[in-house]
């Protein structure tokens, strides 16, 4: 999906006969206030939800809180603070490694699986796709609760494969758990990207399909010449959507610590949880309001990144 | 768009039930019918078999009792069959507290995605069918809005709401529902492909006002995209955790998921609170069925409706 | 001419749906508000935040006595997510409860920077010898009561009889001199068996340290002064670090997690210096030990001496904030003082009240989950021996939250020691105190 290029160009159905008819001032401007009261409902309200919630935040960014003496105006110092605080990069650092793997990894999964399935050469599809986007109904708590029973070394099911296997690994270790909250995170939302690969591949028209087996194409010229292409657009709308999901990552690292020991988890191992941790227990909102307006930043930077690389390789096609 | 989204309906339903045509298939292998793969099928299986590990073990442990969860391996059944016996206690436990959150949950979901689809539904509409200024920079500033992390925005919307009074009210949750950037965006393509302006001039010509075009003509056009929308919207308010939880201090307003990370804490925070881990599962499980049902009942059309934007972006 | 009528109607049902949204919270304060204004006479409903359930049962009571003053409890989060939500109500001026349940070291948090109701004005003094004294010096802040302390937690040691007999022991180890070798005895049991677990539980170490005479906190007023380094710290933390590096301690299993309740429930974990509410919520952790469990005093320093240490325990305070300060007082008199005092302890409350303690009610009963010994005696033994004159700094609720930052890489790797961590957090405490506008050394 081109966000980028909907910016330059309206949709093609906009280009509506209207336009070709003499539009007088009035008209117009009757046009534009009809626009506008199909618009205000969403526009008002996500003034007050978005808008002014982000603007409150900026000016909050300006002021430093104490517990003694109330808020005082430091002007840019929170950001400056946050430049140089190695806590906030840290885990900056720690999510932008978790996106490279983690997100690869997912997505491969889940255009497999669509490919898999969409291909009708698979026993028992309909179980199949339906289980394996059932994890995305399942409320983050519920899915910590669970993944930190099966990945318990002592009691839980771990256990039991280490000592099946006569190994001793930890999945729950400072080292590893990034690689454990993975798991739980690729259980959780490669359904829901198998899902739009899926429906991207059952939009391809089928005589496409009849045309490649008259030519004589194999399954793998199939594959390659019509379903990879087809797949394209959807790419780049999972890239982008997993991107911000990971960069925004909450709810794992904040529920693990109370259930495992040693996990390596700190106040400050995502910038969310750390933001989360300065504006709630440190009384630091001044701070963090700037810390999230810098990370909105750098996500919106990559995610922007992705889309225009995205798009390029797309139109090389 | 009719003869195609029909044309995958045939589709859909031919690889739903394979087993129908197997009869034929053993002769003749077509394009619709391709051979089944072995290989294939154990690789995807074995990724179901990730999916499905944790819910069978939620499943399981719905049917313990608190001293059997405590001693018995996660895997195993416990002593005493007590699923009937724990959902009678989840109904029960605090004056029945439970169906409070359950009836919030409804609430907040039902018009949280209603109103949600419907406000995307007319801005998707007024973007892609209708001309004013500053469309550009509204655009780009929605969809910029995609990127800000959520619990960016929950500090300052706290802050916000509660100098509003409106925390701790469904109004701190409801509002910010209502607004679905990605619902506005999907609206938007789908109107513009899917809503032949023709149609809707015709309309216009025989008198109709645009309100009236839009709801008449437009909306019906866009069921599918609508049961998209209101799908990610439903969704997404109801796993929403961070926002409820700073929002509400009043039990009576929680939705499940804070409730249920509540009673979990009870047990797992220093202290002599209750340890009802048996009625945090039974609950988790009890949870996840609306979305089960919601999912299975509506996996046609909201598959329908994913497909167009994915293919049409 | 249809659309802008529709567009019209559509703005008429939207606007007045915000203007709704704006009054609904701002009407619940007023409309409280009014009911504050009639005094004593008309109806008065005070909210009360608590996660301790048995305060719910002195609502009857005493909304039967006081007609006029009705009483809801809320679970607003338990500990630091309550604390928050309490943060947040009176940063936004509405929501604010009445009365709070405040774990003690979160009392100087809120009393300091005003937040809390001054208790003297309600004559709070006379109750001072009507609890004992390590509680009471809990919530007096520079001299001023804030809270009434609701619940205690005494520590003791909570041993499993069977698994110490398992390892040749008859009876618990009374000095921690005893309890070093009684670990080693444990440990050889085999790999799972502990004498206890630690993954850094801050409030075991600080209990310690309590129970050795060190005293690292020292708040008046404003100031705050932070020192680890004196004797009686040194000797608990010693000792401590050297039970870690002989791997008698189990450092992989973590405190309140299920991993602890099921260790719990098959004995491999033998002891569990903690607080005395243990007793309550152990039998549903460890149900398969039931009779297997017995209470101590804490071990000793020194053989033959009796001194305690506190871990945990709660109290309620009035926000400076809430609106229905004396209906507030009413109940909190009632339920941790009064009348309603004996319908919490039915329900399992320990309180730190000497009425209590001293009965002979409490003193003699036998508990069945403890192989019938009478758990009561030794508590209040424990309770009246907590060692005087303990603080906590006022950002300890922050402090407590990145201890776990600062000890995780020890107690993972290995590496450091507990010395080196205390002084890396006091070095945290003294740069966010000052930043908090403290005078913090």
């Amino acid at each position: 999906m081109d966000l980028a290029r909907r910016f330059d160009a309206d949709p093609p159905a906009t280009a509506s006969p209207d336009a070709k008819r003499p539009q007088t001032a009035t008209r117009k401007h009757r046009r534009t206030r009809i626009a506008l009261a199909f618009i205000a409902p969403f526009g008002t309200l996500f003034a007050l939800v978005f808008i002014v919630p982000i603007l409150y935040a900026a000016y909050l960014s300006l002021f430093q809180q104490k517990l003694i003496g109330g808020d005082t105006f430091v002007g840019f110092a929170n950001y400056g603070k946050l430049f140089r605080d190695p806590q906030f990069w840290d885990g900056v650092g720690r999510v932008f490694r978790f996106t490279l793997i983690q997100v690869p990894i997912m997505l491969i999964f889940a255009m497999a699986l669509a490919l898999a399935l969409d291909g009708m050469r698979v026993h028992g599809a309909k179980f199949m796709r339906m289980t394996i986007f059932l994890p995305y109904a399942v409320p983050a708590i519920v899915s910590t609760l669970m993944w930190g029973f099966l990945l318990g070394v002592k009691y839980g099911l771990f256990g039991s494969l280490n000592d099946a296997l006569g190994t001793d690994l930890d999945p729950f270790a400072p080292g590893t758990t990034l690689i454990s909250i993975g798991l739980m995170v690729t259980w959780a939302f490669t359904g829901f990207n198998m899902l739009i690969f899926y429906a991207a591949l059952k939009a391809v028209p089928r005589e496409l399909y009849e045309a490649a087996a008259i030519d004589g194409a194999n399954e793998f010229q199939v594959v390659r010449a019509i379903k990879v292409p087809a797949l394209r657009g959807s790419l780049v709308v999972t890239t982008i959507f997993s991107i911000i999901g990971t960069f925004q990552m909450f709810n794992e690292p904040q529920i693990l610590p109370s259930m495992v020991a040693g996990s390596g988890v700190t106040t400050f191992y995502t910038p969310n949880l750390y933001a989360y941790h300065l504006a709630f227990t440190g009384s630091q909102q001044g701070y963090a309001a700037a810390l999230a307006l810098v990370m909105a930043a750098i996500t919106i930077a990559v995610a922007y990144a992705v889309q225009i690389r995205g798009l390029r390789n797309a139109s090389d096609q | 768009m009719h003869p195609i989204s029909s044309r995958r309906a045939e589709a859909g339903k031919a690889s739903g039930t394979p087993t129908r045509h197997s009869g034929r298939a053993r002769r003749l292998y077509t394009v619709g019918n391709p051979r089944k793969s072995t290989t294939l099928t154990v690789m995807t299986a074995l990724f179901t078999l990730y999916c499905l590990l944790p819910l069978v073990w939620l499943v399981i442990n719905a049917t313990k009792s608190q001293a059997d969860f405590v001693s018995s391996f996660g895997l195993a059944p416990g002593r005493e069959f007590a699923l009937w016996d724990n959902i009678v206690e989840v109904f029960g436990y605090q004056d029945g507290i439970f169906s409070r959150w359950l009836l919030n949950t409804v609430l907040y979901v039902v018009v949280g995605a209603t109103v949600s689809t419907f406000l995307a539904a007319l801005g998707g509409y007024a973007l892609a069918k209708l001309d004013f200024t500053g469309k550009r920079v509204f655009l780009f500033v929605v969809l910029g809005s995609i990127s800000v992390p959520g619990i960016a925005l929950a500090i300052p919307q706290f802050l916000l709401f509660a100098q509003l009074g409106m925390t701790n009210t469904p109004w701190a949750i409801l509002l910010p529902s209502f607004i679905n950037p990605f619902g506005l965006y999907l609206m938007w393509v789908f109107t513009a492909e899917a809503v032949p302006t023709g149609l809707l001039e015709a309309a216009k010509i025989d008198g109709a006002g645009e309100f009236r075009t839009f709801l008449q003509i437009a909306l019906p056009l866009l069921a599918p995209a609508g049961v998209t929308v209101l799908l990610f919207s439903f969704v997404s308010i109801w796993n929403n955790y961070f926002l409820p939880l700073i929002m509400l201090k009043d039990p009576a307003w929680y939705p499940l998921t804070v409730g249920i990370s509540q009673w979990n804490k009870l047990g797992s925070t220093a202290g002599n609170g209750a340890l009802i881990q048996n009625l945090v599962i039974t609950s988790s499980l009890l949870t996840i069925i609306p979305m089960v049902v919601a999912f299975l009942g509506l996996q046609r059309y909201w598959r329908s409706g994913l497909s167009l934007g994915a293919v049409k972006g | 001419m249809g659309l802008s009528r529709k567009v019209r109607l559509l703005s008429a049902v939207l606007v007045p749906m915000l203007a709704l949204a704006a009054c609904s919270g701002g009407g619940g304060g007023s409309s409280d508000g009014d009911a504050a204004g009639g005094g004593g006479e008309e109806q008065v409903k005070i909210t009360v935040w608590s996660w301790d359930g048995t305060v719910a049962q002195a609502v009857p009571g005493f909304e039967a006595a006081n007609p006029n003053i009705k009483v809801e409890v809320v679970n607003a989060g338990s500990s630091q997510d309550e604390y928050q939500a309490l943060d947040n109500a009176i940063q936004a001026g509405s929501g604010v409860p009445d009365l709070v349940m405040f774990e003690y070291f979160a009392v100087p948090y809120f009393a300091i920077p005003g937040k809390l109701a001054d208790l003297g004005e309600f004559g709070v003094e006379n109750f001072k010898q009507d609890y004992v004294e390590a509680a009471w010096n809990d919530v007096t802040v520079n001299g001023k009561v804030y809270a009434l302390p609701s619940d205690y937690g005494p520590s003791a040691m909570f041993y499993n009889a069977a698994t110490l007999k398992k390892a040749g022991m008859n009876k618990p180890p009374a000095t921690w001199d005893e309890y070093y070798e009684a670990a080693k005895k444990v440990r050889a049991l085999g790999d799972d068996h502990y004498i206890a677990q630690d993954t850094g539980d801050l409030f075991f170490l600080l209990s310690l340290i309590w129970q050795a005479g060190g005293r690292p906190f020292k708040v008046d007023g404003n100031k705050v002064h932070i020192d680890f380094t004196d004797a009686g710290t040194t000797k608990a933390v010693s000792f401590w670090q050297k039970m870690l590096d002989e791997d008698l301690v189990n450092t992989k299993i973590t405190g309140w997690s299920d991993d602890w309740n099921r260790a719990l429930n098959d004995g491999t974990l033998a002891t569990q210096t903690m607080g005395g509410w243990l007793t309550s919520t152990l039998p549903e952790r460890a149900p398969q030990a039931a009779g297997d469990f017995r209470v101590a005093l804490m071990p000793q320093w020194q053989q033959g001496e009796k001194v305690g240490a506190a871990n945990g325990g709660s109290s309620f305070g009035i926000p400076a904030a809430a609106e229905h300060k004396e209906a507030a007082f009413k109940f909190l008199e009632h339920f941790t003082h009064g009348g309603g005092l004996a319908s919490r302890v039915a329900a399992g409350a320990f309180v730190p009240n000497m009425s209590v303690l001293e009965s002979e009610a409490f003193q003699s009963k036998a508990n069945e989950y403890f192989g019938d010994q009478k758990v009561g005696a030794v508590l209040a033994e424990a309770s009246e021996i907590v060692g005087s004159g303990w603080q906590y700094p006022p950002f300890f609720e922050w402090a407590r939250s990145i201890y776990g930052d600062i000890a995780s890489p020890f107690y993972t790797t290995g590496k450091g020691s507990l010395a080196e961590i205390l002084e890396q957090w006091r070095q945290r405490c003294i740069q966010y105190g000052n930043e908090q506008g403290f005078e913090v050394d």
